[in-house]
């Protein structure tokens, strides 16, 4: 036919019969169908588990309302045009953690929450974030090959700020953080030498930080690791929650029917245990069906991600997909007992104004990975 | 525009990046099968218990008491009824903390006379500390008036037994008590909580469940914190028994009276039912006090060293002493050794033999000839000694047994003492010794072993009265309980019914008789009452050389050792409707101290009936 290259984009281009103004907007209908239906879940559960509280309900709506604008206005920026951005964003998310540790909140024993006048949030609910995407921002902030001291760099960024965590006090969290910061400098190729040299300064440094590590440190790790140890009644709050899943049964006792969370019997029921609501209210049936939409969605992140054009945008998608998962995995194993208790909220579900905000940023970076279909 | 080498290095990534992604993903996978597991163990396999276990968490049972029975007299006249009384308390956590405000409560809300109870060790229960019981009106007004200034203090109404006629009922009724030890193992915690009241003696003991009543159950879905949210089901309480007494009102208080807070018992009884009329025990205590309904002190001062919480009428264990001659003079006809006109000659003492030891009677110079009549009018020994002495104990034990002494009457009240009915056997299994003709002699005259309770003695008169025949007595005359007709105990076969009446004419003349050991009772055309007095020694006199006179006049000294005056009775003949016997301790004088009291319930009782 002719001597055109083959990879010429506009050979290639596939017949488009109509312009769907839905998928021009959303990028990905089934991505953003099962992160509104979580969403909208989200706020049904979170009515149920507040007592039935429509302020509270209004006020996650406008979270979410102004995180699923948000998002779509990321996720038609090129990634190049906020790559820098994002790089830098870690500076701000540091800058918090160390802000948080002078300047706490009051009414907490720890020093976890900002209080900015008309609402607080955790700092490090942001770096969860913030830390992999901006690892992922500084490992392709140009075309050339990753170097070494790049993949040194990238991991004391992700131990100085799991170490500010440590010291608010949330050991969880820290390790939590960490995780994140890992998970993007794995994927994005650290070699395993690498790795090797890690785990062997690890075995030699470990003993030397322990012993460095002043009494009260050592232990707030003892006494996290320890079950028989249980200063914030967490043994009482973990039966609390079991009894309500193991009570929900298959079916469930009903969308504000459960008794255990009606009657305030499980703790902190509006956020970080708000999976037990479910499982009381909707049983094993409802639980399978929250996962399968989560399935649904990390499927799509990874789908995504694996067909991005870059390496940024590849990176990105499957690096916020682990997360993703992970977060979820942690707060339910939690809730159901097979994990020492974390502040880690249900992703999207829970209620707190600052995770349902910077998870959605999280989806509209995710989103514009995806070449519009024109 | 996109190259080939582009192409091969996308590829070469997105490998690396799936290999990495799995090994992330076989870690996470971890997880995710825990997890499921978890979730299966919970919603499917451990479903029934956690679904048990979130109903104990929402649903508490609180027990629902029926009011306690009320206790009233045939007339319906209250005799223990409920109260709601008003107590302050305090958690016993918060008291510490909270001196001041304690201090405040005393300083500005309690009377004066509540010092004392702060003196006490206070009642703990269920983590409260009570600082006052039943508030009168007045601190109940000054403290609505003051309670801002005192938010660790609570008020709780709680109902409480109450006896309107305080004292007089006491021995009959009994009081409640804080449940203890014992009966915490035998009792439920659901039924009888740790807080519960419990009948502890008299009729609130031994009706004790029936008067309770069955505990209801209310189950209540509670919030975590406690909170009431709605009744799922309830269980309603059994309706308590109500009891009514046989005993009569205008008795009892003339008892109590008569006693005067000496120590002593009366026992008052209709022989033809076996219905108690009166039954007082003297000192007696305010039962009010133990059942928390009223502060202060449950017994006088005066009183303390008398033991008051003692019932007489039923514990008390006295030597019948002469009250038991007319049995034994029954015995002696029916056995056909004497006469109505055997004759002993009474000089004063009696001797088995010859330069034997002598026994002495109570009248030095003794009673002269002396017939059976005689002998019970005049209470001489001598005549019952040599009766006793020709009987053998045998013949008395058994034929005494059949009046009931030695015996319980099985009345419906706790702490009943088996009267001591002596017998070769028990002296030799209680003693140790073989028996004497000497005890025989001295039982005679209803002295050394054998002894009585007021309410056994009435028991056994009410046969001489009723002509054999024997009523279960009992305080309890209603017909929501099943054994309220009058239940015939035993009947006394006497074979010539003559005996009887020559024993019932020598009764009578106790009192009509100018000789006679109560002839002080005697009122020409008064009502005809049988009687006979006895003194019952406490200290028996042996000394030979000294008259007995002699000799107790140095015992009586000690007012310890006095003689009990006793006085058995039973009127008006020839239909008597009231039994009653009388015991004042170291009282002395039968006739002159006990046998008033007696004659009075008599003949009050009359006037009661004659108006009803």
């Amino acid at each position: 036919m002719s001597n055109r290259n083959p990879l010429d984009y506009s050979i290639n281009k596939p017949l488009v019969t109509s312009f769907n103004p839905f998928s021009y907007l959303f990028k990905d209908i089934t991505l953003v169908s099962a992160l509104i239906a979580v969403l909208v879940f989200g706020l049904a559960m979170l009515y149920s588990s507040s007592g039935q509280s429509f302020s509270m309900v209004m006020r996650q709506s406008i979270y979410v309302f102004v995180g699923l604008i948000m998002m779509i206005f990321i996720s038609h920026l090129k990634p190049d045009s906020y790559k820098n951005i994002l790089m830098h964003s870690y500076w701000m998310g540091l800058l918090l953690l160390i802000y948080v540790l002078f300047n706490p909140a009051e009414g907490y024993t720890t020093s976890r929450w900002i209080d900015i006048g008309f609402f607080q949030f955790q700092p490090s609910e942001i770096i969860r974030l913030i830390l992999p995407l901006s690892i992922v921002a500084y490992l392709h902030r140009k075309e050339s090959k990753i170097r070494l001291e790049d993949w040194l760099y990238t991991t004391l960024a992700a131990l100085i700020c799991s170490y500010l965590v440590f010291e608010q006090p949330d050991l969880g969290t820290s390790i939590i953080v960490f995780t994140s910061g890992i998970i993007p400098i794995y994927l994005a190729g650290l070699p395993y030498r690498v790795i090797a040299a890690y785990l062997g300064m690890l075995a030699i440094v470990s003993p030397f930080i322990w012993s460095s590590l002043l009494d009260y440190q050592k232990q707030r790790v003892l006494t996290y690791f320890d079950s028989n140890v249980d200063p914030l009644g967490d043994g009482w709050n973990i039966a609390q929650s079991q009894t309500a899943i193991g009570s929900g049964g298959f079916f469930g006792k009903g969308y504000l029917q459960g008794t255990q969370s009606q009657l305030n019997f499980i703790p902190e029921s509006h956020s970080d245990f708000i999976f037990s609501v479910i499982g009381e209210e909707f049983g094993l049936l409802g639980i399978s069906c929250l996962f399968i939409v989560y399935g649904i969605i990390i499927w799509r992140i990874f789908k995504i991600g694996l067909s991005a054009q870059s390496p940024f945008e590849r990176l990105a998608c499957c690096s916020l997909g682990f997360i993703f998962l992970l977060f979820i995995l942690i707060n339910v194993s939690m809730v159901i007992g097979i994990i020492p208790v974390v502040g880690v909220p249900l992703p999207l579900i829970s209620q707190g104004g600052t995770s349902i905000v910077v998870h959605l940023l999280a989806f509209g970076v995710i989103l514009s990975a995806k070449r519009p279909q024109l | 525009m996109r190259t080939i080498q582009d192409l091969r290095r996308d590829e070469k990534d997105t490998q690396s990046l799936r290999s990495r992604s799995g090994v992330i993903f076989f870690f996470l996978l971890i997880l995710i099968i825990s997890g499921v597991f978890k979730i299966l163990q919970l919603t499917v396999l451990d479903r029934v218990n956690y679904e048990a276990e979130s109903d104990k968490n929402r649903i508490i049972n609180i027990p629902i008491y029926p009011a306690r029975g009320l206790i009233t007299l045939e007339d319906g006249t209250l005799i223990a009824e409920n109260i709601v009384t008003k107590d302050l308390y305090i958690k016993t956590k918060l008291y510490e903390a909270s001196i001041d405000q304690v201090e405040h409560l005393h300083d500005k809300v309690l009377d004066e006379n509540r010092k004392l109870d702060q003196l006490q060790v206070p009642i703990q229960d269920e983590g409260k500390i009570w600082l006052a019981r039943n508030l009168s009106e007045q601190e109940l007004a000054k403290y609505e008036v003051q309670k801002n200034s005192m938010p660790n203090i609570q008020l709780e109404a709680k109902l409480r037994r109450y006896l309107p006629h305080k004292n007089l009922f006491s021995h009959v009724i009994g009081h409640l008590g804080l449940i203890n030890m014992d009966e915490r193992l035998s009792l439920s915690r659901a039924e009888y909580p740790d807080d519960s009241f419990i009948g502890k003696v008299g009729l609130e003991k031994s009706y004790e469940k029936k008067l309770r009543g069955k505990t209801g159950i209310s189950l209540m879905e509670v919030d975590v914190y406690g909170n009431k949210i709605r009744e799922i089901n309830r269980v309603s309480p059994d309706k308590p028994f109500n009891l009514t007494l046989t005993l009569d009102l205008r008795l009892q208080k003339i008892a109590q009276e008569e006693l005067a807070n000496r120590r002593g018992a009366v026992v008052a009884l209709d022989p033809k039912t076996g219905f108690i009329k009166a039954l007082v025990s003297s000192p007696d205590y305010n039962p009010n006090i133990l059942n928390g309904s009223e502060s202060g002190y449950p017994v006088s001062e005066s009183s303390m060293e008398d033991s008051p919480f003692f019932n007489r009428a039923i514990s008390g264990l006295y030597p019948p002493a002469s009250t038991i001659k007319p049995f034994i003079g029954l015995l002696g006809l029916e056995e056909e050794l004497i006469t109505e006109s055997t004759i002993v000659e009474d000089k004063g003492f009696f001797q088995l033999r010859e330069e034997g030891r002598k026994y002495r009677g109570w009248k030095e110079d003794g009673h002269g000839r002396v017939d059976l009549k005689k002998a019970i009018v005049e209470s001489s020994d001598v005549y019952f000694y040599e009766l006793a002495s020709k009987l053998t104990i045998d013949r008395i034990s058994s034929f005494l047994l059949r009046f009931g002494f030695g015996e319980i009457s099985g009345i419906d009240l706790i702490n009943e003492s088996k009267s001591i009915l002596p017998t070769r056997n028990w002296k030799l299994g209680n003693i140790g010794e073989a028996w004497f003709v000497g005890d025989t002699i001295n039982i005679g005259i209803g002295q050394g072993y054998i002894s009585s309770t007021p309410l056994q003695l009435a028991v056994s008169l009410s046969a001489i009265a009723n002509k054999g025949k024997i009523f279960q007595p009992k305080l309890i005359k209603n017909n929501q309980l099943d054994d309220y007709e009058p239940d015939l105990l035993m009947e006394v076969q006497i074979e010539n019914p003559r005996h009887g009446n020559i024993i019932e004419k020598s009764m009578i003349s106790v009192i009509n008789s100018w000789n006679g050991t109560a002839h002080n009772l005697y009122e020409e055309g008064g009502i005809t009452i049988a009687g006979k007095t006895g003194t019952a020694q406490i200290k028996s006199l042996t000394d030979q050389d000294l008259t007995v006179r002699e000799e107790y006049e140095g015992v009586r000294k000690d007012i310890n050792n006095r003689d009990h005056a006793l006085f058995a009775s039973y009127g008006p003949v020839p239909d008597p409707n009231l039994v009653v016997v009388v015991i004042v301790e170291n009282g002395e004088s039968g006739s002159a101290v006990a046998a008033p009291i007696a004659k009075r319930l008599i003949e009050e009782y009359q006037i009661n009936i004659n108006e009803s």
